[in-house]
């Protein structure tokens, strides 16, 4: 019998998949999600918009609607974000479980345009309710290709909604000059350099793109690992010290297995004294004396519980940690790991 | 408009489904009414047969091939001789197959326990009747066989008279070395329920009298010194056997009333100390509500305590879909080559709220981790699908078997 089978609990297989999809105003959140939601592959999935009324599905493509809610005929689900995040997400599980809506397998949540989707992230991190059904599968975020660049000089926001995301979709590249997008797409690229960028116009993109970024096993494969940190290369560069908030991405490894203890007083040194400016951080740690790699994720101040993973998934059982942070330098990060632990980055 | 929190296709009837996937179902040939008494045996050709005693006449037993458990195959199904009697439970141990009989009044027959060859699933050979018949007794209830060499058995006897009609049944170890002549060789009793006891009979539950009886008499290879038994309103005990022949009382959990009785599956959790208790919900539409699954903490034996209760959809709302809705019978850790053992995930059929698996890994926090209710079945009679017990395979395939006529459900987990 495979292991994953066996008389304990996969902590990571049975929890439902939420992605989260940003983009400032005008990006074309709305567009894209009213595209999916008539998806046939779109059956069984939730979807968390901020007014029904604006997203514009056709009449004949609903089932039954409430103010809250409606469900399609291709059995997705549209529901309004009500209070906050978590009240709706509790409030759909416990719906789910009384059999009064449909069982979803998947969450989408469109974030306002003027979300920071931090505190976002941080409600599927740490809510204990929404930690034992739901998982943070993926971060989208979409950029308006005409005005993200006077946006990302303007505003705050939009350079942390590309910061945190997983993955990036460049919208209207169709409306926009050559050069200017060039020079956007390099911006991106300086300030998240791991996460895979496509382009879509008028939302057409592919579900899979969006789907199965986060782990979603213990025992998770190579391939799934990689997906989940992001596109190898650049392991020690540092990037964005020309715009946009000194944003900086940076991996650090460690060769050698550390003492839980030296990862947790890091990020505690860490989180209290530059907490907002440590945007996300997300990896695999090998702890002395565990056969498998915990998993380590966490948003600014707040981090996911660690999960061991059941094996390591290649030969390399380094320690990867994957940072991004607004204006805390690699060597800052790496400094602290060896004077806490003694354990050295490279 | 739908009123708000009905947005679901074909309404309450609906399938739900949490981390199990249906991949089969078999009506079985429209007796699709199954007992509490489910076994998955590995047949010597490789096949996979599964047993389920009938919940009543006319049907006696049912095995079906489920060497893929997404095309499940009907190999047999047998009848009682009359509709006065029904089998209910069995179990199965190698090519030995132990089926209860239990009678609808005292006095008549068969009533006590059958014996079977099933080396050639199609054909069962009876090997052997114990007869348990007598004029204060209607036989056997249920069956817990494992180790190939005794029996543990909830049943009557002919010189057994009881002090109250409803404890007409008590612990009995059955001997079936020699299979061709099963025998006697201990027994145990709450005391007061036998006409000539020193104590004096037990209370009556209050609201529900439902009798001082064995329901499960649960006794692992592991820890052969033990049998743990769900007593109904005696509620838990756990018997030093080490001495069949004279089962000594070591450890005892009464929590009815206040609870409203009816402890039905003592499952330990042998490594760890603690044991899973089902009561059985025997009222439709909420009225014996809550029929909890516990968690209590037998560290030492001599001191049981209930430290939790496994976290159930609400009532208000389960117990108006029709039939039962609580707790019932477990998937028990059985010994043997098909079946799934787990200290820390559990199993459970829970009536119109289907079958359910929670993680104890933290006793005092059972934690959901799926769940599987059928869509109403055809001519349902209580409106509902009442899933009534359940085995687990070593693949964590799931057997899911209805009360009524939903028949068998087939399911893979994810968790």
């Amino acid at each position: 019998m495979p292991e994953s089978l066996a008389a304990t609990r996969d902590a990571l297989a049975g929890l439902i998949p939420v992605s989260i999809v940003t983009g400032f105003l005008g990006a074309g959140k709305t567009t894209l999600v009213n595209r999916l939601l008539k998806r046939p592959e779109m059956n069984r999935v939730a979807v968390i918009v901020n007014e029904l009324g604006e997203i514009g599905v056709d009449n004949d493509l609903v089932q039954v609607s409430s103010e809250q809610m409606m469900l399609l005929n291709n059995g997705c689900l549209c529901c309004v974000l009500r209070g906050d995040l978590q009240e709706t997400l509790r409030d759909l599980f416990i719906k789910r479980r009384n059999g009064e809506i449909i069982d979803y397998d998947r969450v989408v949540i469109e974030t306002t345009g003027l979300a920071d989707p931090a505190p976002v992230m941080q409600t599927l991190l740490t809510d204990s309710m929404l930690r034992d059904q739901y998982r943070l599968d993926c971060v989208v975020t979409l950029v308006d290709a005409v005005n993200a660049p006077g946006q990302l000089d303007q505003f705050s926001e939009p350079v942390k909604q590309v910061a945190l995301a997983d993955r990036l979709i460049v919208t209207k590249s169709d409306l926009a000059a050559e050069q200017p997008l060039a020079a956007l797409m390099e911006r991106l690229h300086e300030i998240n350099p791991r996460a895979p960028l496509r382009h879509a116009t008028n939302g057409d993109i592919e579900l899979a793109f969006l789907v199965d970024v986060g782990l979603r096993r213990r025992h998770a494969d190579l391939e799934e690992v990689e997906r989940w940190l992001g596109a190898e290369g650049d392991e020690g560069g540092a990037h964005g010290h020309r715009h946009d908030e000194n944003v900086q991405s940076f991996v650090l490894r460690f060769e050698q297995p550390m003492a839980w203890a030296t990862f947790t007083q890091c990020m505690d040194v860490l989180t209290a004294l530059r907490g907002p400016d440590l945007l996300r951080v997300k990896g695999l740690v090998n702890v002395e004396e565990k056969a498998g790699p915990m998993v380590v994720q966490g948003v600014q101040h707040l981090f996911h519980p660690p999960l061991e993973l059941a094996a390591w998934p290649s030969a390399d059982h380094s320690t990867r940690l994957v940072f991004i942070t607004r204006g805390i330098p690699r060597q800052v990060v790496s400094d602290l790991f060896a004077a806490i632990g003694a354990v050295g980055a490279h | 408009m739908a009123a708000e929190g009905t947005l679901r296709p074909g309404g309450g009837a609906a399938q739900l489904a949490l981390n199990m996937k249906l991949i089969g179902h078999h009506e079985l040939a429209g007796f699709g009414g199954v007992g509490e008494g489910i076994n998955l045996q590995k047949a010597k050709d490789g096949r996979r047969i599964l047993w389920m005693a009938h919940e009543s006449a006319p049907k006696n037993f049912t095995a079906v091939d489920v060497t893929d458990p997404r095309n499940p195959k009907l190999v047999v199904q047998t009848d009682l001789p009359h509709n006065d009697v029904r089998s209910n439970s069995l179990d199965v141990v190698g090519d030995i197959m132990a089926v209860a009989y239990q009678t609808k009044k005292w006095g008549l027959k068969p009533a006590g326990m059958d014996l079977f060859d099933i080396s050639t699933p199609e054909k069962p050979k009876l090997i052997s009747h114990f007869d348990a018949s007598g004029p204060c007794s209607r036989g056997a209830h249920c069956v817990f066989f494992v180790d190939g060499e005794y029996v543990h058995l909830t049943s009557g006897s002919a010189d057994f008279e009881p002090t109250n009609p409803k404890d007409d049944q008590f612990y009995r170890i059955i001997d079936v070395r020699n299979p061709s002549r099963p025998t006697e060789v201990g027994r145990w009793w709450y005391p007061g329920t036998r006409k000539g006891d020193s104590a004096p009979p037990p209370p009556r539950h209050p609201k529900f009298d439902g009798g001082y009886r064995p329901h499960n008499t649960n006794s692992y290879p592991q820890k052969p010194d033990r049998v743990y038994i769900g007593y109904i309103d005696g509620g838990v005990w756990i018997l030093d056997i080490s001495n069949k022949s004279k089962p000594k009382p070591v450890g005892h959990l009464q929590y009815s009333p206040p609870y409203n009785g009816f402890s039905h599956t003592v499952l330990p959790l042998i490594e760890r100390g603690y044991l899973i208790v089902s009561d059985e919900c025997v009222r439709d539409n909420g009225e014996d509500w809550p029929k909890p699954t516990w968690v209590v903490d037998a560290r030492v034996e001599s001191n049981l305590v209930p430290i939790a209760m496994f976290p159930l959809p609400p009532a208000e709302i389960f117990t108006k879909r029709g039939g039962r809705y609580g707790s019932h019978n477990l998937h028990e850790n059985q010994p043997g080559p098909c079946s799934f053992r787990s200290e820390t995930l559990i199993f459970g059929t829970y009536f119109n709220g289907g079958v359910r698996a929670f993680d104890v890994s933290n006793p005092m926090q059972p934690k959901e981790v799926g769940y599987f209710v059928p869509a109403t079945p055809k001519l349902a009679p209580k409106g509902s699908a009442q899933i009534n017990d359940v085995w687990v395979d070593e693949n964590r395939t799931v057997y899911a078997v209805d009360r009524f006529g939903g028949g068998l459900y087939t399911l893979e987990t994810t968790f």
